[in-house]
């Protein structure tokens, strides 16, 4: 199970696809967000996709990918990350690819609801990507019976009352939508379900004993909707807790290694806190442009009191993967961050007591860093004392080539051991 | 995280999916095609390559491989590397805008699809031309195929923009292991190609032809029938000089390629191709080093002479 310990962008992606270059993983679940999700894989040799549905271990042939039902489904985006894959040398992205037919669907409507209301809020925007996730997620928790979902695809007068109902209700409250008619949008839909395997809930727990399995997560458990610093949060739980309850529910509660990806500096995408900024820092991010939804990508320094946060409310890991080591090796002053001015420790409260993170969010957004006289020398060492967790991978590029397993990282290896497919 | 990467077009989201119909490479041939496919026929068809704001600077590459007997799996040795060559060409900067076009190449005098050929694509579409193409088995047995007919239509049935514009031949590329037959006969070209040829045409000087636009290259594998013939590799020598290449190991062809492409380009010499290869973790390096070896240094020029202008302008008259 591999989740990211800060704002998302640590580099995921990365990791899932070293683990399935290395071992025989059957599948790859994802287990929360959507399509805004954008893990960064770069092959060796040269080739380049950014994964969004489809999971991070796709370029290795044969591995599947499992859309659970935790994750908004945006059959659209879908076609097009497809497309790319097949040019990227992945033809068969679909013939490996599951949809649990009671994900919610993302769909055009959404989208332009999304994008009205942030464009309402100015400046006082929150983040979002503009793809619509957490308008697919708040209209299913309004609707539950009524909440277009992947199953309906295959029943196009259900997909098309359901469609029409989302658009009607939509409308009412923002006003005309910039989204194409209900009559252009069901063939997309249709013609979805006819090239994809929707399988129900109990499909995952043949996968979990076929072989082994990673859960990759999405974004950011700094960006969780209950633990995250609201309102700057995504609508999703981004801690390993839809992966536990999936495993549960297959009977294997537990058995999973937990790793938490972290970047040697901070970053964060978006508006919202990130005590340790700085602008100073000659830094970009090569996958990462400023677009209209989120603004800048920004940097900081490593954000200990943060990160212990995030490992306190994902609920512990086993190791950690550190990546971006080639920035601390290209002679930065890169500091650690152990306590804030006014803060030396942020401590998880109860989930969905969103004043109280609103209030935590305030003190963020005043509070100051205070950092380690000198630069860290050995980077994995300094983290995994700061955070009491081994880092077991380090990263140092942008490929499965450039990672190092660590001596810690038998936890790893160990992994496949009495899991292989028999 | 967090980009909308991907389009969300609602209306060309529909093809796509009707479009990945899950189909096996080679779908045409392994469906037991014995025809050229429509969109593969040479008949009254031209090739283009052309410029677009996407990709204002095309750089055509021609592949034509012989699909007889003895080379039959060349093709999904290709298809299977297809993505590789891809990526040498784009992502390590070896070429602009590479437009790739494929074809097949068997024996007129026997074969039922004597030449087949793609359009110049930038895409993976160029991966469903791959697979309509009929692989043939067969082949005339007299060491000898139709390399001519495929020489004469890239001379005579080719447009593109780099030449047009710029002056600047493309790449073409024969993957065979055999002789080309002495002349392109006008009745097969007839029969074939369509146009009205009146008379027939020497090897030597429909080689002369195409060399005029295109770098022209042949590729011997080394393991294939005829290649440890020396006949077959001093026949191509004598046409082609040192463009005529010695494969010891077919599966490098998608590097040999691209190696060739990058060296033609100037975008990089030969050791700095053979790192990439490397790093890419390629096991061809030895391979290609081998064949290249000849190549190295010795580079086309930059540009040709511009094609003769049509229009007769006040030039100066020689009496």
């Amino acid at each position: 199970m591999v989740v990211d310990l800060g704002y998302g962008d640590a580099g995921k992606g990365t990791v899932v696809d070293w683990l399935c270059a290395n071992r025989p993983v059957h599948t790859v679940v994802r287990f929360n967000g959507g399509a805004q999700a954008a893990h960064n894989v770069v092959r060796p040799d040269g080739r380049h996709h950014t994964f969004a549905q489809f999971g991070a271990g796709t370029f290795h042939p044969g591995v599947r990918t499992h859309l659970s039902r935790y994750v908004v489904v945006d059959p659209l985006a879908l076609a097009a990350e497809a497309d790319h894959l097949a040019a990227v040398g992945v033809p068969d992205a679909f013939d490996r690819l599951t949809v649990d037919g009671a994900a919610l669907l993302a769909t055009p409507y959404h989208r332009a609801a999304n994008q009205a209301r942030e464009t309402a809020r100015g400046a006082d925007r929150h983040g979002s990507c503009g793809q619509g996730v957490g308008e697919t997620v708040a209209y299913g928790l309004a609707h539950p019976d009524e909440a277009p979902r992947v199953a309906d695809c295959r029943s196009p007068e259900v997909l098309r009352r359901r469609l029409t109902a989302l658009r009607d209700r939509l409308t009412a409250e923002l006003g005309p939508l910039d989204a194409p008619p209900v009559a252009d949008c069901l063939p997309a839909c249709l013609a979805f379900a006819e090239r994809v395997a929707i399988v129900d809930g109990s499909w995952l727990a043949g996968a979990l004993r076929a072989g082994p399995c990673v859960f990759e997560g999405a974004q950011g458990v700094l960006l969780d909707e209950w633990h995250g610093f609201h309102p700057y949060t995504t609508w999703s739980t981004t801690t390993f807790a839809n992966a536990e309850a999936l495993l549960a529910e297959a009977g294997l509660n537990g058995s999973a290694i937990r790793i938490g990806v972290l970047r040697t500096v901070t970053t964060r995408h978006g508006p919202g806190p990130l005590v340790t900024e700085d602008p100073s820092l000659p830094l970009a991010d090569p996958h990462n442009p400023t677009n209209p939804w989120q603004g800048r990508f920004r940097f900081g320094h490593f954000d200990a009191v943060a990160h212990a946060y995030a490992l306190a409310v994902a609920g512990g890991v086993d190791g950690l993967a550190l990546t971006h080591l080639d920035l601390a090796d290209r002679g930065l002053d890169l500091r650690i961050c152990r306590r804030y001015d006014t803060l030396d420790r942020l401590v998880p409260g109860p989930a969905g007591d969103l004043d109280r993170q609103a209030a935590l969010t305030a003190r963020l957004l005043r509070a100051r860093p205070r950092y380690d006289d000198v630069a860290a020398t050995d980077w994995p060492e300094a983290v995994g004392a700061a955070l009491g967790a081994p880092v077991l991978l380090t990263s140092h590029g942008p490929t499965s080539a450039d990672k190092t397993v660590r001596k810690e990282g038998h936890l790893i290896n160990a992994w496949c051991i009495g899991r292989a497919p028999s | 995280m967090g980009s909308g990467m991907w389009s969300t077009d609602v209306y060309t989201a529909a093809d796509r999916y009707r479009r990945a119909t899950g189909k096996s490479a080679f779908s045409y041939s392994d469906s037991g095609a014995k025809v050229v496919h429509p969109q593969l026929d040479p008949r009254d068809a031209t090739r283009e390559s052309r410029d677009s704001a996407e990709h204002p600077q095309s750089t055509p590459v021609a592949v034509l491989f012989d699909v007889t007997g003895s080379m039959g799996h060349v093709p999904r040795t290709l298809q299977a590397k297809l993505p590789q060559l891809l990526g040498l060409l784009l992502r390590q900067g070896y070429a602009r805008d590479p437009q790739i076009m494929f074809g097949a190449i068997g024996d007129a005098t026997c074969d039922r699809v004597p030449l087949q050929v793609g359009q110049f694509e930038s895409d993976n579409r160029m991966d469903d031309d791959l697979g309509r193409i009929v692989l043939e088995g067969g082949g005339g047995g007299q060491m000898m195929e139709s390399y001519e007919m495929a020489l004469y239509f890239m001379a005579r049935r080719t447009v593109t923009d780099s030449w047009e514009k710029r002056g600047r031949r493309g790449y073409l590329f024969i993957i065979g292991d055999e002789l080309a037959y002495p002349a392109v006969k006008a009745a097969e070209v007839a029969r074939l190609i369509g146009g009205d040829p009146r008379e027939d045409v020497p090897v030597r000087q429909i080689v002369d032809e195409v060399t005029r636009r295109w770098d022209t290259y042949y590729l011997l594998p080394a393991g294939s029938h005829y290649s440890g013939n020396r006949k077959v590799l001093d026949f191509w020598r004598g046409l082609l000089g040192q463009n005529a290449l010695e494969l010891d190991d077919l599966d490098a062809v998608c590097e040999t390629i691209a190696l060739t492409v990058g060296l033609g380009e100037q975008a990089i010499d030969l050791d700095t191709g053979l790192r990439d290869l490397d790093r890419t973790g390629s096991t061809a390096t030895r391979t290609v080093s081998k064949a290249l070896a000849r190549l190295n240094g010795a580079r086309r020029a930059e540009v040709a002479e511009l094609p003769a202008s049509r229009t007769t302008g006040g030039g100066v008259v020689r009496l």
